[in-house]
């Protein structure tokens, strides 16, 4: 390691600053994996999909309720019939409780597609991308009557808590005698990150080399293309909206365990839109950098800019971050110059 | 020149573009007017103030305000929230560094300032459109409501960080603060957006409306007809924020009394407003009211259904609420794109001919 | 106000005779990225005619009417409208010098009716400050009028009164030709631009659209220059021809000498279209 100066030691400050770049970074892989989320609908439809965040939130608390054995809209039933259900059992194995659960986010994505999607095929995107943030209302009242809106734990077994091995290892860095205890990393952030890796490979390996992720990228570049090879639009559309699905799940799973299954976990989906803005919309490994730019800009902001200014500059660092690189590049990090004609 | 709508004569292009171009309508509005101004004030109550009427003004002045931006002109905001804000707080402010100013004043100039803002934030749609100039608003969103939480002088460094209208008065009633009579509060903000409507009604009419409405539809034709695209967008966003401005201060001073910024002004705020817009109708200015009255009145009503009458706890009546109101707007993207107000002119069209369909 | 406006005598009165430079395009050369799609094309409008740009698909033409109204900014090469000369200006300030235009792929604004299409034309003329317009009063209210029986007569003169109040997005297609057409007139240019106006259309529409072209030039005295792929329409109505091939011209004027070049005769005409 280069940091290992030897003899005299690493200053805490310059460590402290890498811990906030390591903490960044690992928040960065959650607005990674819901931009991911967006990206994959917007390349296959052109759909800016407002409800991904939902799609978390939503995913996350039906795989609660499954593996607690809530019964769903316990509440609206009891409200109408005057019973006291709650439970119907002690619950599903984790394992076969996320396997239920991807199936309710496929049949999700299979109705969405034939109560809306259908109905709106040549409509202006600014049309859909307010659908959407109808659907994501939608999501949000049915995961509520379904589940109740109490803040839920939940647990799948990963490990979370500090690390103190990395505690200890970093402590080391420091000089003799400094006032220093090592970094803090939570071990949960770590296996989110390395999930997030493993997704993504297994996605580009899904587009390269299996017929249907061959279609799917055939409709990204040209619509009448996909349609010769054989698969139609719509059922690309719900196969996209599954996937997608999946990709809420994981967010959903890796949010929900570390700060519980909450309203504010679709608020993510609004930190995905800055994300989105600097990556390009159509771009996955623009989706991951950026998420990884605002995931540790944001932390840095709140480190070293918040206390001059009252903290909580995480608000709105992000969106102020999108909004000036908007102004120098209209089209993103990676999107090209769009040379506008009539 | 002379033509004929079923029935009405058009004698002159000017009697051509008034607002209610057939009588019954006219007489339909007017005499909704009356009721509003004349007979309502005697039968107010607190409850009919607080839940039902003030807040349907407060949100048709909203609702307007966004219908101009985005409806009209093509821009689409998710910063209501913010901009309501700024004129809360600019009318906070105004009305305790002069507290002789009189209230329609403070309520006309904390528009003025929210359009300066609004003017600010909206620099950036000269470069970028569609749904990236939603997220760039999205910035002046989360950075106005921090801004008002953060920085004690906008609170008057109060402990609470929260902010509280004064008692001010017109013509010696009070319209602000906890003694103000339901009556006053109603005819205050009535006139306000009464007002305003109207001079909406006329801007939306003329050149600056149709070159809003040029760049709405195809924004590069439009400047290459002559219209220019920095005035037209920019006098949008001032406009449209002097609207929004305005229903933040009557929000605050009239309605609630006294606001905390995350709670009163969120993303929420900017998403119900948006919501009204959609579903009264989307450059339509009956449509703005149609959306807000829809709204306000909707969780009222079903407050009073599921609470009230089939006696469910409150949360799952709310929960209800939300999922109604994204299954409304879904619904109304699809089938009526155009919102209540176009349902409003079909049934019209059938009354008209009513009872000789052709 | 002016109460009796004719298009084609307002702005047209700029000292300029009948068959005066108007326009002078020098050494125009466009590229985007790699693709050259002007290169050094020069030639001139004389007051009061009919000139027609012509050439195979992607020659350019379309291009060129950009760079004269300022939506594109050609690398190379002077654009001089009226003796003024210019490389660079947006779009707007062509459109206030009088230089108005019809569009290849129609270009309405589709929620709006024919009628605020017609008067969105007349943006350039118009000056009531927004107080003013707010109020519906007074001289915001007078130029309203004063502007809404000029764009009377338009639609009078191209026979579109039935369709006044219908949101033009309804309307079949060779209607929304003849609204845009009304809608660029509408603005009294100086120069009328026009992309291909009977492109899509049947024969009955396009006699009638070239009898509105032929009445525009005639009557009101109005420059145009037009794209047209119809080889029989363009000799009929052009006074004079240019024609671009691949972005370079390789023929300028009248309708006979063009035919009768033999450059075109190979590049254009030799070529099938359609
Ligand atoms: N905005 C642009 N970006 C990139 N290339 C462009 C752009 N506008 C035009 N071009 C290219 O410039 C060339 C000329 O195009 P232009 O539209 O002027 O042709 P045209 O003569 O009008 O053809 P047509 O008869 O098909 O209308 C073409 O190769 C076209 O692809
Ligand atoms: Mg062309």
């Amino acid at each position: 390691m280069v940091l290992q100066a030897r003899g005299h030691g690493v200053s805490p400050d310059f460590l402290n600053f890498i811990e906030t770049v390591l903490n960044g970074l690992m928040s960065g892989v959650m607005y990674s994996l819901v931009a991911l989320g967006f990206v994959l609908i917007f390349k296959a439809s052109g759909i800016f999909n407002f409800a991904q965040g939902v799609m978390a939130l939503f995913a996350a608390l039906t795989l609660v309720g499954l593996q607690t054995g809530q019964v769903p809209f316990a509440h609206l039933i009891n409200a109408i019939l005057g019973t006291d259900i709650h439970h119907w059992g002690p619950g599903l194995p984790t394992v076969l409780a996320i396997l239920v659960t991807m199936l309710v986010m496929i049949a999700l994505a299979f109705l969405i597609e034939k109560v809306v999607l259908k109905h709106l095929v040549n409509q202006e995107p600014i049309i859909l991308f307010m659908a959407t943030i109808g659907l994501a209302y939608f999501l949000e009242g049915m995961g509520d009557l379904m589940w109740g809106a109490d803040v839920k734990a939940l647990d799948v077994g990963l490990p979370s808590g500090g690390s103190f091995w990395w505690e200890d290892v970093t402590r080391a860095w420091a000089p003799e005698g400094a006032d220093y205890f090592g970094m803090y990393i939570d071990t949960l952030d770590v296996s989110a990150a390395i999930i997030a890796v493993v997704l993504v490979v297994a996605l580009t390996l899904f587009s390269q080399y299996t017929a249907t992720g061959r279609a799917l990228r055939a409709v990204a570049d040209d619509h009448q293309a996909a349609l010769s090879v054989g698969i139609s639009l719509r059922s690309i559309w719900v196969i996209v909206w599954s996937i997608a699905g999946f990709v809420a799940l994981v967010a959903g799973i890796m949010w929900g365990a570390k700060s519980g299954v909450q309203f504010s976990l679709s608020l993510i989906a609004l930190k995905a839109l800055p994300v989105l803005i600097l990556g390009g919309f159509t771009s996955i490994p623009g989706a991951i950098v950026g998420g990884l730019i605002i995931g540790v800009g944001e932390k840095l902001a709140e480190a070293y800019v918040g206390p001059i200014v009252g903290g909580a500059v995480e608000n709105w660092f992000a969106y102020m971050v999108a909004l000036a690189f908007l102004l120098f590049r209209p089209q993103g990090l990676y999107g090209e110059k769009i040379i506008e004609r009539i | 020149m002379l033509y004929r709508e079923t029935g009405d004569f058009k004698s002159s292009y000017a009697t051509d573009q008034q607002t209610f171009p057939i009588r019954s309508e006219r007489y339909l509005f007017w005499g909704a007017m009356v009721i509003a101004f004349l007979v309502v004030p005697f039968f107010i109550n607190d409850y009919w103030e607080k839940s039902v009427l003030v807040p349907l003004l407060v949100w048709s002045m909203a609702a307007l305000g966004l219908n101009i931006l985005t409806g009209y002109c093509g821009q689409v905001s998710l910063g209501t929230g913010g901009f309501m804000a700024v004129g809360a707080y600019a009318c906070y402010k105004l009305m305790t560094a002069f507290p002789d100013l009189n209230i329609f004043f403070v309520v006309i100039l904390s528009g003025g300032v929210t359009a300066f803002v609004g003017m600010l934030f909206g620099l950036p749609s000269l470069r970028i459109k569609g749904f990236y100039l939603a997220v760039a608003t999205l910035a002046a969103q989360f950075f106005l409501v921090w801004l008002f939480n953060k920085v004690p002088w906008f609170y008057n460094y109060s402990a609470s960080g929260q902010i509280t209208a004064p008692e001010r008065t017109i013509f010696g009633i009070a319209v602000t603060g906890a003694s103000a009579p339901p009556w006053a509060t109603y005819l205050f903000c009535l006139t306000l957006v009464f007002l305003f409507a109207w001079m909406a009604r006329n801007l939306t009419r003329g050149t600056l409306g149709r070159s809003w409405m040029a760049i709405r539809d195809m924004d590069i034709a439009a400047e290459i007809i002559g219209v220019q695209p920095l005035k037209a967008k920019i006098s949008a966003f001032a406009v449209s924020s002097f609207y929004i401005g305005v229903a933040g201060a009557l929000y605050f001073s009239v309605w609630l009394g006294a606001v905390e910024p995350t709670e009163a002004f969120g993303i929420n705020v900017s998403f119900l407003v948006l919501f009204m817009v959609i579903i009264g109708g989307l450059g339509s200015i009956l449509g703005s009211f149609l959306g807000a009255a829809f709204l306000t009145l909707m969780p009222v009503l079903l407050k009073n259904v599921m609470v009230g009458g089939l006696g469910w706890p409150t949360d799952l009546a709310a929960h209800f609420e939300i999922m109604l109101v994204g299954g409304l707007i879904v619904f109304f993207l699809i089938v009526e794109p155009h919102g209540l107000a176009q349902l409003w002119r079909l049934v019209k069209e059938k009354l008209r001919l009513w009872p000789f369909p052709y | 106000m002016n109460q009796h406006i004719d298009p084609g005598t307002l702005r047209a009165d700029d000292g300029i005779e009948r068959g005066g430079m108007l326009l002078h395009v020098d050494n125009i050369s466009l590229s985007f990225g790699g693709v050259k799609a002007i290169t050094d094309v020069s030639f001139d409008v004389k007051k009061g005619e009919i000139r027609a740009i012509i050439g195979p698909n992607g020659a350019g033409k379309t291009s060129m009417l950009n760079v004269i109204n300022g939506f594109y900014h050609p690398q190379e090469g002077t654009i001089t409208f009226r003796g003024e000369k210019r490389r660079r200006m947006r779009p707007h300030r062509a459109a206030s010098q009088g230089i108005a235009r019809t569009f290849q792929n129609i270009a309405l604004f589709k929620g709006m009716t024919t009628l605020d299409n017609i008067m969105t034309g007349r943006m350039t003329l118009m000056k009531s400050s927004m107080l003013s317009q707010a109020m519906w009063w007074g001289p915001a209210h007078r130029e309203e009028i004063a502007h809404r029986e000029t764009v009377e007569k338009i639609i009078d003169f191209l026979e579109i009164e039935h369709i006044r109040k219908t949101p033009v997005g309804r309307l079949p297609y060779g209607l929304q030709k003849r609204v845009e057409l009304g809608r660029a007139l509408a603005a009294d240019p100086a120069l009328l631009l026009l992309d291909e106006p009977m492109a899509g259309m049947n024969l009955e529409e396009k006699e009638d659209m070239s009898r509105f072209v032929l009445d525009v030039n005639q009557q009101f005295g109005t420059t145009i220059a037009l794209i047209e792929h119809d080889m029989g329409v363009v000799m009929d109505l052009s006074d004079r021809v240019v024609v671009l091939d691949y972005g370079r011209k390789i023929g300028d004027g009248t309708p006979d000498e063009v035919r009768n070049n033999q450059a075109v005769i190979d590049a254009y005409l030799g070529v099938s279209h359609e």
